[in-house]
């Protein structure tokens, strides 16, 4: 790689052109999608959810190296507290913006009752635990039907409102995403490049070594759970809110992988690497109209293709935001 | 400031790897610890960066016990480390090695290096210049951002150090620094270690490369068997019976050994090297 | 009393049986390659396909086929099974050997999912009715009743591991897979052909699970696509309990779940007065799995691992 000092990137032209290209198709993106017909504001909506989603497990498995496959827990704690706190199920219609923080903190609680004991398994062990985690909270979900009325689910959700202004059309929620995202991604990308951000780094690269350098790996490996949970149940709330229902059906083992999956693919560690996920995941059954279920097939044989041949993903992580934004300036 | 083994013992199950073992170690000088292999060298620092648990005895640090506490504790308490196989965050760059080290002074800011920008990119360039004087002590500050794994073999093995100096440590323990080095590289960190000597700093060398050993160490510890065999300078160490006995055999071999060696000299007619 | 005993311990050795077949497979794949195989569930799913395609395609109509189509049906599955398991090692985990700690793993995530749309693409993602290898005969016995469902479940089970047993522990096969298992390396270094001893794994392993696929079909009538994710992750926690890398320790742990399940369920409604009903036998199995990974990770027969000798880096 570079030695001496000298600049590696060979071709600054490219991956200036790159990041002008990659900048302007999301510029595009974002400004035109009011313009658009709903139903395909309500996909953008889809595809800015799982960013989301993704931008917080990403926080356990890309930055730190732990493998999470029950992250729809707390993207469910999310929803369901948007769902019991706005809706005729407890009769409680409490506002948008308490409820998010509410949820966030749920999340967050949630994260650390689920981190404590997995801290001290090793990867594979500690996998499935979260598994069985997030199947737990799905079987409950589904059998305690007074709370939160089982496989039916609950209905006839509140629409969300912020400071008078109600945000139930389509393109309404697709602002709050846009600058829930936006913020969200922010604040996670700073974290990334912080201190605490490095340490996760090193836990992932070689956990002893980074307690031989004094990081106390269980409060490190903590934050990050509480961390990803906390935006999980965020993206629930939005999301239920969006929905105005929800039901266990959205909080499967198969919804874990997927974010895992999409991760994976789009490139761990690295936020512009899952929304190039999301994309595929979310964009892709509207390209294949007819063979969208073949969407996940799709993926199968993608994820093993790709752990083979590029196991970083399709965008590696050195490729971040950061880069783009380099490049634009053609540093 | 003394590091303090007082009756330590190491035991795996039937295998007593560390057998009573007592001694300390003052600051201001280099101590070799060697012994054939299997002697308990590497076990020795295990144990005292927390790796390894004591069976028996302690091992304590101006008198506070280092043993039992976690291993992110004794790091804090000022215990830095070196290990055998290279152990260094290989896809961080060779600044974020250093970086990092800095996360238990300042990871309670966390909040405010994320949120208030202004503040982050000051810390940034704190961290940022605490590592980059440290890799040009070691020479390898053309390295900075490359990522630590792509390093030629000898530049990681001085990278290890400059991380464990990064930990402003008080006590530094090599395991075997030497390792897979070749002669110039040998020399190049006999010479960066003896310029490591300080007051408030105590240095343990695990080594068998006996030219750096005996170049470098003020005083020499020799492991054999799990047990403390002999303590001394380097002079008195070559001079000792007992360590010669230890890593050569019994009495008897000694002889043996000595006259198999002038018979296959004779054979292949070579001059018996005269030692001063 | 008596009947009811007698009735919930044959229906939890039959369900037992069933579990063990596929713990086998997990436990025999992570002593030669300590990995995680996700997708082995789906290999007990493609079992009941398999026969299921045997019977309509070679034997022709389903009603009346005989004790013979049913047996070609049985052997042709699994050992097709077997072959596709071989296969899907070639391709999908064979080339990560060297690769990080979990690679295969997530490999056979994807290929669980590959496995499980395919045959939903393939077959439509509803269930399908599936006949039942054994006349349908009921027999009583000391006031519980015994279909000959669950006799021939448990004579089959036994049959196959029996069969396993003998191989692993007497033949020249199981010698080298259980050097494999204790280390690939030093196997390698001895000349032995870690490449047979792994595929042998991935044949049986996938060809019990199988044989299991086609007995729990038989038993409840029915298949899908998805049969295999549930199931799979209970006779998982099988291996586990009993100490995974460990065969006799999937069996046992397989025999002890079940009847953890049976009974538990059987008393769960009565402790608690009707709050917590059957449909938390799931969870039960879950509670189980953690468990024994946060207390005991090494399970009843495993060998336990040492703090100080396992290895931190990176694993994915």
């Amino acid at each position: 790689m570079s030695v001496a000092g000298i600049s590696s990137s060979a071709k600054p032209q490219a991956s200036r052109l790159v990041a002008i290209l990659v900048l302007a198709a999301i510029v595009a993106l974002v400004a035109a999608t009011p313009f658009l017909p709903n139903y395909h504001i309500r996909v953008v909506n889809s595809l800015l959810i799982y960013i989301l989603l993704g931008i917080g497990l990403n926080i356990v498995i890309g930055y730190t190296g732990l493998l999470d496959l029950g992250f729809v827990a707390f993207y469910a704690v999310g929803a369901y507290t948007y769902a019991l706190l706005a809706s005729p199920q407890l009769d409680l219609h409490l506002p948008f913006l308490l409820i998010v923080g509410i949820a966030a903190v749920l999340g967050m609680i949630t994260g650390i009752l689920l981190g404590i004991p997995v801290l001290k398994l090793r990867g594979d062990y500690l996998a499935i635990v979260t598994l069985g985690f997030g199947e737990i909270i799905r079987i409950v979900i589904n059998n305690v039907d007074w709370l939160t009325g089982g496989p039916k689910g609950i209905a006839r959700l509140d629409k969300a409102s912020i400071l008078g202004v109600e945000i139930a059309r389509p393109v309404e929620i697709y602002w709050l995403l846009l600058v829930t995202v936006f913020l969200v991604g922010l604040f996670v990308w700073r974290l990334e490049r912080s201190i605490l951000g490095k340490a996760w780094a090193a836990i992932r690269e070689d956990q002893d070594a980074a307690r031989g350098i004094g990081i106390n790996t269980t409060n490190a490996k903590l934050a990050a759970f509480a961390t990803s949970a906390t935006i999980g149940a965020i993206a629930g709330t939005i999301f239920a809110a969006s929905q105005r229902f929800v039901s266990p059906e959205s909080f499967t083992l198969q919804e874990s992988v997927l974010i895992v999956l999409m991760i994976v693919i789009g490139g761990i560690g690295n936020i512009l690497g899952i929304v190039a996920g999301a994309a595929i995941l979310i964009l892709l059954p509207e390209l294949l109209r007819e063979f969208a279920e073949w969407r996940i097939l799709f993926l199968g044989i993608l994820m093993v293709v790709l752990i083979i041949v590029r196991p970083a993903g399709i965008v590696p992580r050195t490729f971040g935001p950061e880069k783009l934004i380099r490049g634009l300036f053609g540093k | 400031m003394t590091l303090v083994f007082k009756n330590l013992r190491k035991q795996y199950g039937a295998n007593v790897a560390i057998n009573d073992v007592s001694t300390d170690f003052a600051p201001g000088l280099i101590y070799g610890v060697i012994g054939p292999n299997g002697a308990g060298k590497s076990t020795l620092i295990n144990m005292t960066a927390g790796s390894y648990s004591v069976s028996d005895g302690s091992i304590s640090l101006d008198g506070r016990r280092l043993d039992g506490m976690k291993k992110h504790q004794i790091a804090n308490s000022g215990i830095a480390r070196t290990y055998q196989n290279i152990r260094l965050f290989d896809q961080m760059t060779v600044l974020e090695n250093l970086e990092v080290c800095a996360y238990p002074a300042e990871v309670y800011n966390t909040w405010r290096e994320v949120l208030w920008p202004p503040y982050g990119r000051e810390r940034a360039a704190a961290r940022r210049e605490s590592a980059m004087e440290i890799l040009r002590f070691f020479g390898l500050e053309g390295y900075a951002d490359a990522e630590a794994g792509s390093l030629p073999y000898g530049r990681q093995r001085m990278l290890e150090i400059a991380r464990a100096l990064a930990m402003k440590p008080r006590v530094l323990l090599l395991d075997e620094p030497a390792a897979g080095l070749n002669h110039h590289e040998t020399a190049e960190l006999t010479a960066k270690l003896a310029e490591l000597r300080s007051p408030e700093r105590i240095m343990l060398v695990v080594e068998h490369d006996m030219d750096l050993v005996m170049t470098l160490c003020d005083r020499i510890v020799v492991m054999h068997h799990g047990k403390l065999l002999f303590q001394g300078t380097p002079a008195e160490v070559q001079a000792s019976s007992d360590v010669q006995l230890a890593y050569l055999g019994t009495d008897n071999d000694i002889d043996d050994i000595r006259a198999a060696a002038q018979d296959r000299r004779a054979q292949l007619g070579i001059r018996a090297r005269r030692r001063s | 009393m008596l009947g009811t005993f007698i009735q919930q311990t044959v229906n939890a050795l039959t369900i037992g049986s069933i579990y063990a077949l596929i713990a086998l497979g997990y436990t025999m794949v992570y002593g030669v390659l300590r990995m995680i195989n996700f997708a082995h569930g789906e290999m007990f799913m493609l079992g009941a396909y398999a026969a299921f395609l045997v019977l309509t395609v070679f034997v022709g109509d389903i009603g009346a086929v005989g004790a013979f189509g049913l047996t070609l049906a049985f052997f042709g599955a699994v050992i097709a099974v077997g072959f596709f398991g071989v296969g899907i090692e070639r391709l999908a985990y064979k080339p990560l050997r060297n690769s990080t700690r979990l690679a295969p793993m997530l490999s056979s995530l994807g290929v669980s999912l590959t496995l499980v749309t395919g045959v939903q693409i393939l077959a439509g993602p509803q269930p399908v009715a599936f006949p039942s290898f054994f006349p349908a005969t009921r027999y009583d016995f000391m006031g519980g009743t015994v279909t000959s469902v669950q006799i021939g479940i448990l004579v089959a089970a036994f049959v196959l591991m029996f069969a396993l047993y003998t191989l692993v522990n007497r033949s020249r096969m199981g010698i080298i897979v259980r050097a494999v298992s204790e280390s690939r390396p030093t196997a390698q270094l001895l000349g032995i052909n870690v490449n047979l001893a792994i595929s042998a794994v991935f044949f049986s392993g996938p060809l019990l699970g199988a044989a299991g696929g086609i007995l729990y079909a038989s038993y409840y009538g029915i298949m899908s696509p998805t049969m295999g994710a549930v199931i799979g992750l209970k006779a998982f926690t099988a291996a586990i309990l009993g100490g995974i890398g460990s065969i006799p320790g999937a069996m046992l742990g397989a025999y002890i779940l079940a009847f953890v399940e049976v009974g538990g369920t059987a008393l769960l409604p009565l402790i608690t007065n009707g709050v917590l009903g059957t449909e938390y036998r799931d969870v039960l199995s879950f509670a189980i799995l953690i468990l024994v990974l946060l207390v005991k990770p090494a399970g009843i027969l495993g060998e336990p691992v040492s703090e100080e000798s396992m290895v931190y880096k990176r694993e994915f």
